[in-house]
């Protein structure tokens, strides 16, 4: 069983004198930061605050082996075949939006996408497309928003890229990854994966999942905000055109003429956020540490008393499927007829719960079944079933007046 | 609506919060969105909402029920209600400024600005008869038919008009001659003195004795002995010496004017007098008419100033 109660001491705000009236269940937006995170960030601006991979000097020195001893735990973490293939950004969105424009997508490519992306993952395709003629076709879900692999496999010959959502954050619904990548590569496309609501809940492994590109944000992941991971296959990522440039991606550089350095580096343009890849470091540090069965099964333990109790309530409707062992620790839901940005507030008014309200940045999903938005609880393995009791009590309070 | 009726109350209370300046602000930038014809999309109204919601809900589910369902029709009725009692506040305003109240001239209902009512206040009259408060109101009060010859008058060509009727012991009178003997001089003004002691005592008698008999001595010195008889200490009032000596002091016969005081002639024309003052059916002093229109209670100087000079409007 998992140990709640001993992680959530290495959290400061879960262990501040007020933190019974903070109920932290938008994890799904952003994650907690544990003390070595924060300690890690200090740490840099505090003892060694130089450039990283230009100055010779001893801190120049120290703080590049620190990044590039980050470069290596990333790489540890999701199993990559080496540091190269492991770019630094600012987060998730950066990660696609430099595969979308490095890839060289031409008129006759098409693009496949599922219909609950979030907006980082369909409007940089959208533009693309826009701008090459190329083909961006949605994939609809089941009725009950699980991934369609029958239809994926009848319009998946032909495609040119899979960018897909690996867990959804309107629903936390996980797609089937190995059978999509699987008959992508049969197909003969390739697959770019959205991890970011994938990496507090549980490991990928992109050579056992044979990835092409995994982009993911430290700050879903127990990270600081302004740092994100691009992993690509080296091939793949030596075949891409640069991005971003300047200071920092060029070897050499004349009046009429320049050479870009080798992956990753080509794509790190300017200085970077150093203080926050330390922290994202001590973060994967501290997940690496983590049982992510326990957590999963800690997770669903929450999700399940969350859902079951919740469905006894009038006028509740569920987003994703009813089983929440498919929902991560996602439970997104809205009542018929009401503003899903009232029931957030009113449960931070009362008992201090703060949940994400609206669209999620899924507004496709949203405009596509007509609704106006939905509340979402997403839990993160340092929540408690405690926890999910006040919100239950809560929440069947403030059902009585709807 | 709303952010409008939010903007105002946490306006207010900006005043003594910072909280609630926070509050304003972020209601004041949804007024100006809704101005300039874009959509109020702050949050601003649900959060407000919300928070009125979840401590209602503390205490009544059915209060915090009826409140989400009319939430709009609320704030249409708190709009309104603002609206008016704005108004009604700055009318209060206006008539305190103008008749040193908030509800009109001589009203004696309450004011937030002159809570204890000084402004309004008399010694009240008693009916020597029945020991009975006059039974008369503002309505009833009138110069009609009042001989203003039988009083101490001074300038009396000129176009407007004072009448006040005073006791040299009572307290409101006192308080408030300074201001009428200001205004008579500044704006030269036909001023009719009528002393008349509400409480009737004997030594009040004789002061309004004493005085026919200074003012029928020299009608010019009556005004300097009047002034000083409101001036000098109460309790002074009560010894004819004191009386006579300030006549004495403007180069009057005191002792004249004691044995004239004494005179039959002259308590009869007192009597006659009282029995005139009573026509105006005035209930307390001071009352001070001018141009006819009757002002009860020590007024601050400003609205008799407004009465000589017609500022009141409603």
């Amino acid at each position: 069983m998992f140990n709640t109660s001993q992680v959530r001491q290495d959290f400061p705000l879960l262990t501040r004198p007020d933190s019974a009236r903070q109920i932290y269940f938008d994890n799904a937006c952003m994650s907690l930061k544990p003390s070595l995170v924060i300690d890690a960030m200090t740490e840099y601006y505090r003892d060694y605050p130089a450039c990283v991979g230009r100055s010779s000097h001893h801190l120049g020195q120290l703080a590049s082996q620190k990044v590039q001893a980050v470069r290596a735990k990333v790489a540890k973490f999701i199993n990559a075949s080496s540091e190269e293939e492991i770019i630094f950004t600012r987060n998730t969105t950066e990660s696609i939006n430099l595969v979308a424009r490095s890839l060289g997508i031409k008129a006759t490519d098409r693009i496949l996408v599922s219909d609950k992306e979030h907006n980082s993952n369909l409007v940089p395709w959208q533009l693309l497309c826009q701008q090459t003629g190329a083909t961006l076709e949605v994939l609809p879900s089941r009725a009950d928003n699980t991934f369609d692999l029958d239809h994926f496999a009848q319009v998946i010959t032909g495609a040119r890229l899979v960018a897909i959502g690996h867990t959804a954050n309107l629903d936390g619904v996980t797609v089937p990854i190995s059978e999509i990548i699987r008959l992508a590569h049969s197909a003969g496309a390739q697959v770019l994966v959205d991890g970011a609501q994938a990496m507090l809940h549980q490991r990928l492994d992109v050579r056992a999942l044979d990835l092409d590109y995994l982009a993911f944000s430290g700050h879903k992941m127990l990270g600081p905000t302004g740092t994100g991971v691009l992993y690509g296959k080296a091939s793949l990522l030596n075949s891409l055109e640069p991005f971003l440039v300047g200071g920092d991606t060029v070897e050499s550089v004349t009046y009429t003429d320049h050479k870009f350095l080798p992956v990753p580096e080509r794509f790190e343009a300017g200085l970077q956020d150093y203080a926050g890849l330390l922290g994202l470091g001590a973060a994967i540090d501290y997940l690496s540490a983590l049982d992510f069965s326990a957590i999963r099964e800690h997770e669903y333990q929450l999700n399940h008393y969350l859902t079951s109790e919740v469905q006894k309530l009038a006028k509740f409707r569920l987003i994703g499927p009813e089983d929440p062992r498919q929902r991560s620790g996602v439970l997104s839901f809205y009542f018929d007829g009401v503003d899903a940005h009232q029931i957030a507030l009113m449960l931070d008014n009362m008992s201090g719960i703060m949940i994400r309200s609206g669209q999620h940045c899924v507004h496709s999903w949203f405009h596509a079944h007509k609704l106006t938005g939905s509340a979402r609880v997403s839990l993160a393995f340092y929540n408690t079933m405690e926890e999910a009791e006040q919100f239950i009590k809560t929440l069947t309070k403030i059902n009585q007046i709807f | 609506m709303f952010c409008v009726a939010a903007l105002v109350v946490f306006s207010i209370l900006g005043i003594f919060s910072a909280t609630h300046r926070e509050y304003a602000r972020r209601a004041l930038d949804c007024v100006f969105r809704r101005v300039t014809l874009r959509p109020c999309n702050t949050g601003f109204s649900e959060q407000v909402r919300s928070q009125i919601l979840a401590r209602l809900l503390g205490r009544s589910v059915w209060a915090a029920k009826m409140f989400n369902k009319y939430f709009e029709v609320f704030a249409w009725i708190f709009m309104i209600a603002m609206v008016a009692s704005t108004i009604w506040t700055a009318q209060g305003i206006y008539r305190y400024y103008l008749y040193g109240s908030c509800n009109g001239l001589n009203s004696t209902s309450f004011c937030a600005f002159d809570p204890s009512g000084t402004n309004n206040k008399v010694s009240s009259m008693q009916d020597s008869e029945t020991c009975s408060l006059v039974n008369s109101t503002e309505s009833d009060l009138t110069l009609a038919g009042l001989d203003l010859s039988l009083f101490p008058r001074q300038n009396e060509s000129a176009k407007d008009k004072l009448v006040m009727i005073a006791c040299y012991e009572c307290d409101y009178s006192r308080a408030v001659y300074p201001d009428i003997a200001k205004l008579v001089a500044k704006y030269n003004l036909d001023f009719t003195f009528i002393h008349f002691p509400v409480k009737a005592g004997e030594s009040e008698t004789f002061m309004s004795a004493f005085g026919n008999c200074v003012y029928k001595s020299s009608p010019e010195k009556f005004w300097a002995w009047n002034e000083q008889m409101f001036a000098a200490s109460k309790s002074d009032l009560d010894k004819p010496e004191f009386v006579a000596t300030l006549a004495s002091n403007l180069g009057l016969d005191g002792q004249a004017l004691l044995s004239c005081a004494l005179d039959q002639a002259t308590l009869d024309q007192v009597r006659s007098q009282y029995s005139e003052a009573k026509t105006t059916k005035f209930y307390g002093t001071p009352t001070i008419f001018i141009n006819g229109q009757a002002a009860v209670g020590p007024k601050p100087y400003r609205v008799y100033r407004a009465m000589v000079n017609k500022y009141l409007f409603f």
